[in-house]
């Protein structure tokens, strides 16, 4: 996978969860997910669904425990990503 | 007839329409037995094995897909459980020994708590991370279990090992920490496997993720054999016919004892969702349902909530959900709400309301403690707003126009077990009056592990277990109306009160005493929990920090949002001896915040 499939992921994740979260404020790599977004567990559930189903990957549930920002969530998915 | 019974007796291999793998030659295990089926009554989970391991039957783990990914018919797990038993004796351990297991709903971890018993050990199941951010907190979730238990070993599969391994540094009493491959290196010892004894503790089940208090329930052999007999004999007279389906957690006590143990002691067959995999894609479950012809199956009223709101209308169509018989419901308070929408829904495909099957429990008592009456559906009565509040009182509603609250019919003890309702003071309360819910019988636990602090708080005198639950009796129904202030309910998870306060004492700003949680509900049901401090903080940026930190901290532990309120210091109610009141700590943001309709009734005073 090359940078700009980084790139990608990063647009479209920033895309779903501003749609998501109907948040006026800008979504940028360092957004916290938590305390900034207020993903609840349903919203976060369905960005997944969305993650695995655009990407045909599978999040591991252990991998999100050290996931805070849109930053890690993005290294998480390329991780993966590239790794199938 | 014969060509029903083919059918049952070849359930798919797939939930639904993909590809099937050519590497894949699983088949399911059928729904009908060899054998000839006994309805629980043994005197062990090991002679209850025994007996279920001469027919066909077990269990079956579909993977996200639908696929089919193992499975581990009734004959195997013996097997291999007896074979790991044996290994696990090498460690010499006393006979009642604890051996922490991570719970992922695998075949492996079923083996290792089967093993446990064989080799006369007491397993117990630790909860696997499910939230954002929440490694540090969930590693310290495990080693209070640890802790708590005094447990031997501990094991965990390859993707939870990372946290287990974290985890035990430095808890005293762990021999041996490692995977399920790990443990099958170990030399088979050639020893004879000891029959387990009634009054011998089967399992310990650990009730909330407290990293301080965790409280492990002692479940004996007794209590949980008496559990399971009328769970499936009276509860839902489970049939040779009977085939299951779950996704509930194995940690928690509705997955482990309603659709992991129940089907084992009545030999039937279960189709296995992970807990992730249906609250990602929630119809996978009903697809199992629907495909594989499965009668028996238990949700929280929110499962049933995702699936409502998940569902599309080309779903509706390739499901036919005529099979599902019991479609039981507990967990969390029930709103009839949500279970009418469910069934309007999915009544196109096939989805007989009268399935609905509310029941109410708790770990304490094992799992079951009433039932309503199987194929007769959800009843519930409407009673008057006013006489519950000012009265503690269940009016039904005469009148039109008045306000009004509907609560659940969960039906009749189980046989040998008896429902009161008590007022403050512990004074019974005759029928229709709101009180504290208490149970006597089998079922009910001996005490928490190693905690006699929490233990007395919960066992009144005459073993009358405190369910910290409030409702009311009628016609020997019981009706659940809430809860009192120490547990928040939020979508089906029993948050305490008090560990999300001690979470913000941790803070250098938040003294102790000086924080109040509680849950209050919105008009749909949902609850919200609301955490006020008391704040000398004047900086307006130092109080956004500590209201941001304060969430943040909440939601890695808790998988949940808070409303933080920051208030004035004194502004907390507190009583004679000094302790914040949560009541009253609650009722004054309801007046702060003109949260009008608030449901005060539902909770008596702080204990």
């Amino acid at each position: 996978m090359t940078e700009s499939n980084y790139d990608e992921i990063m647009q479209l994740l920033c895309d779903r969860l501003s749609s998501l979260t109907n948040s006026n404020a800008q979504i940028t790599p360092e957004t916290n997910l938590i305390s900034q977004l207020s993903i609840d567990s349903i919203k976060l559930l369905n960005l997944i669904m969305e993650i695995e189903d655009t990407f045909d990957v599978s999040i591991p549930i252990n991998a999100l425990t050290d996931v805070q920002t849109v930053r890690e969530l993005v290294d998480l998915v390329y991780k993966i990503k590239t790794a199938s | 007839m014969s060509s029903t019974i083919t059918k049952l007796n070849a359930p798919l291999t797939q939930a639904f329409d993909f590809q099937p793998s050519s590497e894949l030659q699983l088949m399911p295990t059928p729904t009908l037995n060899t054998l000839s089926q006994q309805l629980a009554g043994f005197n062990t989970l090991t002679s209850a094995l025994e007996y279920a391991a001469e027919g066909v039957t077990g269990y079956n783990f579909y993977d996200a897909r639908g696929n089919l990914r193992s499975i581990l018919p009734y004959s195997a797990l013996r097997h291999n459980a007896r074979t790991l038993a044996r290994r696990l004796s090498g460690f010499n351990l006393p006979r009642g020994s604890r051996v922490a297991i991570v719970a992922d709903t695998s075949p492996e971890f079923v083996e290792l708590f089967f093993a446990c018993r064989y080799a006369g050990l007491v397993p117990f199941a630790m909860p696997i991370p499910v939230n954002l951010g929440s490694h540090a907190i969930y590693v310290q979730q495990l080693r209070g279990m640890l802790e708590s238990s005094q447990a031997s070993i501990a094991l965990a599969n390859i993707d939870y090992f990372g946290f287990l391994e974290e985890a035990v540094v430095g808890v005293t009493h762990i021999q041996w920490a490692g995977t399920p491959g790990k443990l099958s290196e170990l030399p088979e010892l050639d020893v004879e496997l000891q029959p387990n004894h009634p009054d011998e503790t089967a399992y310990l089940q650990f009730t909330s993720g407290s990293t301080r208090t965790p409280r492990g329930v002692i479940i004996t052999e007794r209590a949980l054999m008496c559990n399971l007999q009328g769970i499936v004999r009276n509860g839902l007279e489970i049939k040779p016919d009977d085939r299951s389906a779950s996704w509930l957690p194995f940690y928690h006590d509705m997955g482990l004892v309603g659709l992991v143990l129940a089907p084992m002691v009545t030999q039937i067959s279960v189709d296995y969702l992970a807990t992730r995999d249906f609250a990602i894609r929630p119809l996978q479950w009903l697809r199992l349902i629907s495909r594989n012809r499965c009668t028996v199956a238990f949700s929280q009223p929110f499962g049933l909530k995702l699936c409502t709101l998940r569902v599309r209308e080309s779903d509706l169509k390739e499901l036919d959900l005529s099979s599902w018989r019991a479609a039981g419901i507990g967990a969390e308070m029930i709103r009839p709400e949500t279970l009418r929408n469910f069934a309007e829904k999915f009544a196109s495909a096939g989805f007989d309301g009268n399935a609905f099957l509310p029941c109410y429990g708790l770990a304490e008592s094992t799992l079951a403690v009433t039932f309503s009456k199987i194929g007769e559906g959800c009843k519930s009565i409407q009673v008057d707003s006013k006489a519950l509040i000012d009265k503690r009182m269940a009016v039904r509603l005469q009148a039109d126009g008045r306000k009004q609250n509907e609560f659940v019919n969960c039906g009749q003890p189980l046989p040998g077990h008896i429902v009161k309702i008590v007022d403050e003071d512990g004074q019974q309360l005759s029928e229709m009056m709101v009180g504290s819910v208490l149970v006597q019988g089998d079922s009910v636990m001996t005490g928490y592990y190693n905690n006699p602090e929490e233990t007395n708080k919960a066992l009144k005198s005459g073993n009358w277990l405190d369910t910290g639950d409030i409702g009311f009796l009628f016609e020997g129904d019981l009706y659940i109306t809430g809860r009192r202030t120490d547990v928040i309910i939020v979508n089906g998870r029993n948050i305490r009160a008090q560990d999300i306060e001690e979470l913000a004492e941790q803070q250098p700003e938040v003294r102790s005493r000086e924080a109040s949680a509680f849950g209050v509900n919105d008009e749909d049901g949902t609850t919200t929990i609301v955490l006020v401090i008391e704040c000398r903080l004047t900086s307006v940026a130092e109080r956004q920090s500590l209201t941001t930190r304060l969430q943040q901290l909440v939601y890695m532990a808790f998988g949940v949002n808070c409303v933080v309120e920051l208030v004035p210091p004194h502004t907390l109610p507190r009583t004679s001896s000094g302790k914040l009141s949560r009541f009253a700590a609650r009722q004054g943001y309801i007046q702060r915040t003109n949260l009008t309709g608030q449901l005060s009734f539902v909770e008596s005073g702080d204990r």
